[in-house]
């Protein structure tokens, strides 16, 4: 068994209402690894992410976290060991800042309330946002959301993060404030798997690009090789679109 | 000034009736939370079957009068063998009725609470209880509240109706006088301002504990 393998998912299959979103996906994902999917909406993308921790529950294949099986039974216990950042954020709004990025140490790790404190304030200011702590969701920006959610899933020590395009929700002008926090994970060697459109992001921080299209992988390589030579004329034309208009 | 020596003849006497209508209030609208509750449950979470006997008892209550609730378990249950004194077939009519109200609040609160915030509370691991008890019901509570409040006004002034069954509050009290008095005019003036102390007095106390709880972007100002 490879030691440093984190993720390995194999062989994922999803339909919704007979149409087959995705069909049989597998890649690995080794400690301190970013991998970003990347392709055209609806290329399954997002429901792969989700189907990782189960939020969508895959009808076929495998997902294994650090060798053990994720089962409808121990996925409680496995989705806290993995970070999920969505598109829109989801902060619990009736908690503030510090509150947020505690309350799952708390709830779910049994963190003591100190420490959960002291591990919240390391985090958001990792994210740049330990002045606000006493802020509510609500009085943020989405920029500052974002980070907040990121801080929460940081402050539960998780295996791996999964974002689920994190930019997607925002205005032009905030993303950057996203990305930059996200690149900085990348080069410290946080276990990523990142779904975006941020081109500049997959160029910078990937170490491989998987690029989706109808629920398949249609090609994956490292950004340098994808972004200057893709072999396949798909993958090609939809980073000429991406370059075009993004 | 007749009606202030009118007041200080008979007040007291009608005051007797405020702790029996505060207790028919009270217990009513506190069963009426939890089987609201429940009722509520039942119909977002219980299923098709949960869902139909949850609706069904939902419109059967607000769409019959409760007067005719009322009669129907003090007078008519008797008839099948189930006897209730007037007080407590006073609170069950204003329970039964209350709850079918409360459980339609609860639901419109529960539902406007994001969907994506409990799938945020599941996916760091949180079980479905958990992310009910820390992330839907402490939004959901604070939603309902203005809601709440009016329901809880609502009952208070339809446990006077206890008084058609022999329940010795505020109302029947003053029937007494004005037929004792002859001063109709008086005796019910007196009383409405009773009410009116009693419903304002919970319109504040509720009001102040939604400013208490109140949080940007949970609730409107």
């Amino acid at each position: 068994m490879d030691s440093d393998l984190v993720l390995d998912v194999k062989g994922v299959k999803k339909s919704y209402g007979g149409v087959e979103v995705l069909k049989g996906i597998s890649f690995s994902l080794h400690r301190g690894e970013t991998k970003v999917l990347i392709g055209p909406s609806g290329s399954g993308k997002s429901t792969l992410l989700r189907s990782i921790n189960h939020l969508t529950h895959p009808d076929d294949g495998k997902v294994y976290l650090k060798g053990e099986e994720v089962t409808d039974s121990n996925i409680d216990k496995m989705r806290a060991r993995i970070g999920f950042v969505f598109q829109d954020f989801n902060l619990f709004s009736h908690l503030t800042v510090l509150d947020n990025v505690r309350i799952c140490q708390i709830r779910v790790n049994g963190v003591e309330r100190d420490k959960a404190t002291r591990r919240a304030y390391e985090e958001l200011e990792r994210v740049g946002l330990s002045d606000r702590a006493d802020a509510y969701p609500a009085e943020l920006s989405g920029g500052q959301q974002q980070r907040v959610s990121i801080a929460r899933a940081l402050a539960m020590d998780p295996d791996v993060l999964l974002f689920d395009e994190p930019t997607s929700a925002l205005d032009p002008e905030l993303t950057g404030e996203v990305v930059k926090v996200m690149q900085q994970l990348a080069s410290d060697g946080m276990t990523m798997v990142v779904v975006t459109h941020e081109m500049s992001f997959a160029r910078q921080a990937a170490d491989e690009i998987i690029f989706m299209e109808k629920g398949y992988i249609v090609e994956q390589g490292d950004p340098q090789t994808l972004f200057t030579g893709a072999e396949n004329e798909r993958t090609r034309a939809f980073l000429n679109v991406i370059a075009e208009h993004g | 000034m007749d009606f202030l020596s009118f007041g200080l003849e008979w007040l007291p006497q009608l005051l007797t009736g405020v702790p029996i209508t505060l207790a028919l209030w009270v217990i009513a609208i506190t069963l009426g939370f939890f089987l609201g509750l429940a009722l509520c449950w039942a119909r977002v979470y219980g299923g098709r079957v949960w869902y139909w006997i949850s609706t069904a008892y939902i419109e059967l209550f607000r769409g019959t009068p409760m007067l005719v609730q009322m009669f129907f378990i003090y007078l008519g249950l008797p008839h099948v063998g189930i006897v209730f004194d007037a007080f407590t077939s006073a609170v069950i009519a204003i329970t039964l009725n209350s709850a079918a109200y409360q459980a339609e609040y609860f639901r419109g609160s529960i539902l406007s609470v994001p969907s994506g915030q409990l799938t945020a509370a599941r996916a760091c691991g949180m079980s479905k209880w958990q992310a009910i008890r820390h992330v839907m019901l402490p939004q959901a509570l604070r939603r309902v509240i203005p809601q709440w409040s009016n329901e809880a006004i609502i009952e208070l002034k339809f446990t006077s109706i206890a008084y058609t069954i022999g329940v010795v509050e505020i109302s029947a009290i003053a029937q007494d006088i004005g037929s004792r008095t002859l001063d109709f005019f008086h005796v019910f003036l007196w009383a409405g301002i009773i009410y009116l102390v009693l419903t304002s007095s919970v319109a504040s106390l509720l009001g102040w504990v939604e400013r208490k709880t109140w949080v940007p972007g949970v609730t409107t100002q």
